[in-house]
């Protein structure tokens, strides 16, 4: 069986969780995927700039993504989405935290509809604060992903990646707001 | 402690791993201070550290020199230890390394210096390796998080059997990669610390040092040719083959980049087309393997980070191309499309054609604006700064290295320079302009940390030669920007057992500071009154430097604190823009200077004696003269709702005051903690708290 490899990037801003949502990614595809390389920002950038965290998991030797190179682009705001845009694969997934794509300009919908990625929005912060907690839109948004296929891993080992060991409640809270993200993306 | 026979397998960030290694590998003394990339590595230390009967001394030093010194003569005693700081940290110990290498040690000692190229979060892009070559220190460059934590034990190895300290270099994408790695088992090696009283070697004087000097070059050429004969150190991907056209040579990162980027043009390391040879040790060089390589290749590329060293400590240099040759950039992160662009043009030109081209990339116009980083809604240094530009707004303001060197959002910031410059800077800049005859108030601001680090011997040089200028201490009873380790205030040691806190009023009270007042920030009225009672009183006869101690506790570490009385604020609507006027008929001119000076957009002007120009196209309404003004000659009644004036967004810059397309403010509910500051700051009243938290 040829091993998995597989590029991600997550992006967004400091405060709405990107470093939780690309571990999460990488251990719920570190057993499929055997090895895990991930780049991550700290430092002045945390304070309110923008964020970005690469994963690459499978036969890889440097932890970051290439232009043109990611299976995922995983946008927790659409601004960022936009800045990240050269890192998505003509094949990959661009799932973004959005009720649609009006954040593109005309000339930006028109170039990313011929790329063909394959792209999903999602009213993440509007579902995650309907259910209670608007920071919960990062594991609303992974929800969505993997129920698309946008992951190498199903929507249940997600969520043993991110709920195992975790106390009961906050456990339920991120069940309930995986399923968000999957019942959005179903809809579309 | 886990058991023998399964094996733990976890994700570690770079530094944890580092932190890891150390403890696989016996370490009894770790030293650090705080600094991105590099500050995860102690807390790993001390985490990991748990797990040993006997856990290592761990301790945030007061600065990288204080820490640099106790690792080192910890080594002395034969146990092993480690000191970690980013590269500017190096800097400042440089001292002690510089004698390092000389002196020796016998426990094995390494020292971390991580670096930042692009850089992300420092101000070079300096190469610690190049550092390590001055101070004849072997170093070691990881290329994964993988690495740096199996680089450890050669390390200590290499450090005993040489009695030398040994520095690795991990770089930022080391530092903050994360990658799963199974884990060793903690080793308690031991070892009593032993003091071997050896004046000749401890105590070395100049005479004694020319023969160590001596000895020490001996060594170097030793221990090169022990890491030319190391296998693990030096990993050749793809082996040479006759007549190569193009061979490459790299350390680090790069290393691990340009086998991806090499499989990306289809052609991976694997099948071995380009000769590949990777040296974890750039300094000394390990001629052997690296004169194979270039022997045996027509070119060779280097690629390394960020200065050249692997390329000017090469034996033949001709055939290089590298830097010096132009094929690499001299600054920057080298990113895998740098990477790409360094990797296709060395490949075309030594005549070996890429199977297939980088893939398709998409490209969009019009991207967002550049996201630039704030202080935390809540922050009380933002309360500091919006304070000093309407307290004293024609002031000199010289800040320093840490989260409120955002201050400069606010335009409050106009120097920073180096750990400690803020009080240097503000006592070299207020002599010069009052021997000049200008009275511009100089205001220095430096967080408690920073202040531990370097301020205290500024602030002694600035009392002992009679500088004139207000000092605030951004008092947040942490190290923020870092990731909140404590301070010496905190009486808290680095693994939270209680420690002697050290007040920092009584340290400025012996550094022979007679003008001092501590307060809260958040009380922004009586902050602007003190600023200007402390200016007044340094440029009195009697003045000299007058400190202010802000004291609030940091909004991202303790927000319940930074936030105790909760004020929920809103706009009250929109009013159409408005402009002030000047009307000296009912009301004369003082002449008091106050509303030019406190123009934020530079709208007024002085035409004559009493005379106010206003220059309409300027203005945004603002109204902050119209309150300054003591005779009611500067006229604008408040709006009593927003004018999109844009005064809170600039003097103030808190990132839940949102703006729309035409500059009117709204309250982002996603970022506002109630603090209720910015109600005090809009002088047209639209930012009220709302009835119910009044």
């Amino acid at each position: 069986m040829s091993r998995l490899k597989w590029q991600a990037v997550v992006a967004g801003v400091g405060g709405q969780g990107v470093l939780f949502v690309s571990r999460a990614l990488a251990s719920a595809v570190e057993p499929v995927a055997g090895a895990i390389l991930i780049s991550e920002v700290h430092g002045m950038a945390q304070r309110g700039g923008a964020v970005v965290s690469h994963l690459k998991a499978g036969p890889f030797s440097g932890p970051l993504v290439s232009f043109g190179q990611a299976d995922l682009l995983l946008a927790l705001d659409p601004g960022e989405a936009v800045r990240n845009l050269t890192y998505l694969a003509p094949k990959g997934h661009l799932v973004v935290n959005a009720p649609d794509l009006e954040f593109l300009s005309p000339k930006a919908r028109k170039a990313l509809a011929s790329f063909g990625a394959q792209v999903l929005t999602v009213p993440a912060t509007e579902l995650a604060g309907r259910a209670g907690t608007a920071k919960g839109a990062n594991v609303v948004l992974l929800g969505a992903a993997a129920a698309v296929g946008a992951l190498p891993v199903k929507l249940e080992e997600l969520e043993r990646a991110i709920c195992d060991g975790q106390p009961q409640a906050r456990a339920q809270a991120n069940q309930k707001l995986l399923s968000l993200g999957a019942e959005a993306a179903a809809q579309v | 402690m886990s058991s023998k026979s399964k094996v733990r397998k976890e994700i570690l960030m770079g530094n944890q791993a580092l932190g890891r290694g150390l403890v696989e590998n016996g370490v009894a003394v770790m030293t650090a201070y705080p600094g991105t990339p590099s500050s995860e590595i102690l807390p790993s230390v001390v985490h990991y550290g748990a797990e040993m009967k006997h856990p290592p001394y761990c301790e945030w030093s007061v600065n990288e020199k204080v820490a640099v010194e106790v690792a080192l003569s910890s080594a002395y005693t034969g146990q092993r230890s480690a000191v970690a700081m980013k590269m500017v940290g190096l800097n400042v110990a440089l001292d002690p390394v510089m004698s390092a290498a000389y002196i020796g040690v016998i426990g094995g000692m390494i020292l971390i210096s991580a670096d930042d190229p692009g850089p992300h979060s420092s101000q070079t892009e300096q190469d610690s390796r190049l550092l390590a070559h001055f101070a004849k220190l072997p170093v070691f460059d990881p290329d994964s998080p993988a690495m740096a934590r199996d680089l450890v034990g050669p390390a200590f190895a290499l450090s005993e059997r040489f009695q030398i300290p040994v520095m690795i270099r991990p770089t930022l994408r080391v530092c903050h990669g994360r990658q799963n790695l199974n884990l060793r088992e903690p080793k308690e090696l031991g070892r009593a610390p032993v003091f071997q009283r050896d004046p000749f070697r401890w105590a070395a004087i100049p005479k004694m040092r020319l023969a160590l000097h001596h000895a020490l070059n001996a060594k170097l050429a030793k221990i090169q040719d022990y890491l030319s004969k190391s296998k693990s150190l030096n990993k050749w991907h793809a082996p040479l083959r006759p007549r190569a056209p193009l061979g490459i040579l790299a350390s680090g990162v790069s290393a691990a980049l340009a086998r991806d980027v090499l499989a990306e043009l289809g052609l991976p390391v694997g099948e071995g087309k380009v000769p590949f040879l990777q040296t974890a040790a750039p300094y000394p060089l390990p001629t052997q393997p690296v004169s194979e390589l270039i022997a045996g290749c027509r070119n060779v590329l280097v690629l390394e980070e960020t200065e050249p060293v692997l390329e000017l400590l090469a034996p033949q240099r001709d055939q290089l191309w590298g830097r010096a040759s132009g094929h690499v950039p001299s600054a920057g992160e080298l990113t895998p499309e740098v990477l790409g662009e360094v990797l296709e043009r060395a490949l075309a030109e030594a005549k070996l054609k890429p199977p297939r081209p980088r893939g398709k990339i998409l490209t969009v116009p019009d991207q967002p604006p550049m996201r630039r980083p704030n202080l935390c809604p809540g922050c009380s240094h933002r309360a500091v700064f919006y304070s000093l530009r309407r307290a004293l707004p024609t002031g000199v303001y010289p800040s320093d290295i840490g989260c409120y060197t955002l201050g400069m959002n606010q335009g409050a910031v106009d120097t920073c320079h180096d750990m400690g410059a803020a009080v240097t800077f503000a006592s070299a800049l207020s002599r010069g302009l009052n021997q000049a005859g200008d009275e511009t108030p100089v205001v220095a601001t430096i967080g408690d940390s920073t202040f531990f680090h370097s301020g205290i011997t500024g602030l002694v040089n600035a009392v002992y030669n009679g500088s004139r200028f207000v000092l605030v201490i951004l008092d947040n009873e942490t190290t923020s920007m870092t990731g909140m380790q404590p301070t010496p205030e905190s009486g808290l040691t680095a693994d939270g057992h209680p420690g002697q806190a050290v007040d920092i009023k009584k340290l400025v009270e012996g550094c022979g500071v007679r003008w001092l007042t501590e307060l809260d920030p958040y009380q922004m009225g009586d902050l602007q009154k003190t600023l200007k009672k402390a200016w007044r009183w340094c440029k009195g006869p009697e003045g000299s430097v007058a400190v202010i101690i802000a004291r609030h506790a940091c909004a991202a570490q303790r927000p319940k604190d930074a936030v105790a009385v909760p004020c929920k604020v809103a706009v009250k609507g929109q009013a159409a823009p408005v402009t002030t006027s000047f009307r000296p008929k009912d009301n004369p001119c003082a002449d008091c200077g106050r509303c030019v000076a406190v123009c934020p957009v530079g709208a007024l002007s002085r035409t004559g004696k009493g005379k106010i120009k206003v220059d309409q196209a300027k203005c945004t309404g603002c109204r902050l003269c119209a309150e300054v003004c003591p005779t009611g000659t500067m006229v604008l009644e408040p709006a009593g709702a927003c004018v999109a004036c844009g005064l809170c967004s600039t003097w103030f810059a808190c990132p839940a005051l949102a703006k729309d397309a035409k500059g009117y403010i709204s309250i982002d509910r996603g970022w506002c903690v109630d603090c209720g500051l910015c109600a005090e700051v809009c002088a047209h009243g639209a930012i009220a708290p709302l009835e119910e938290s009044k």
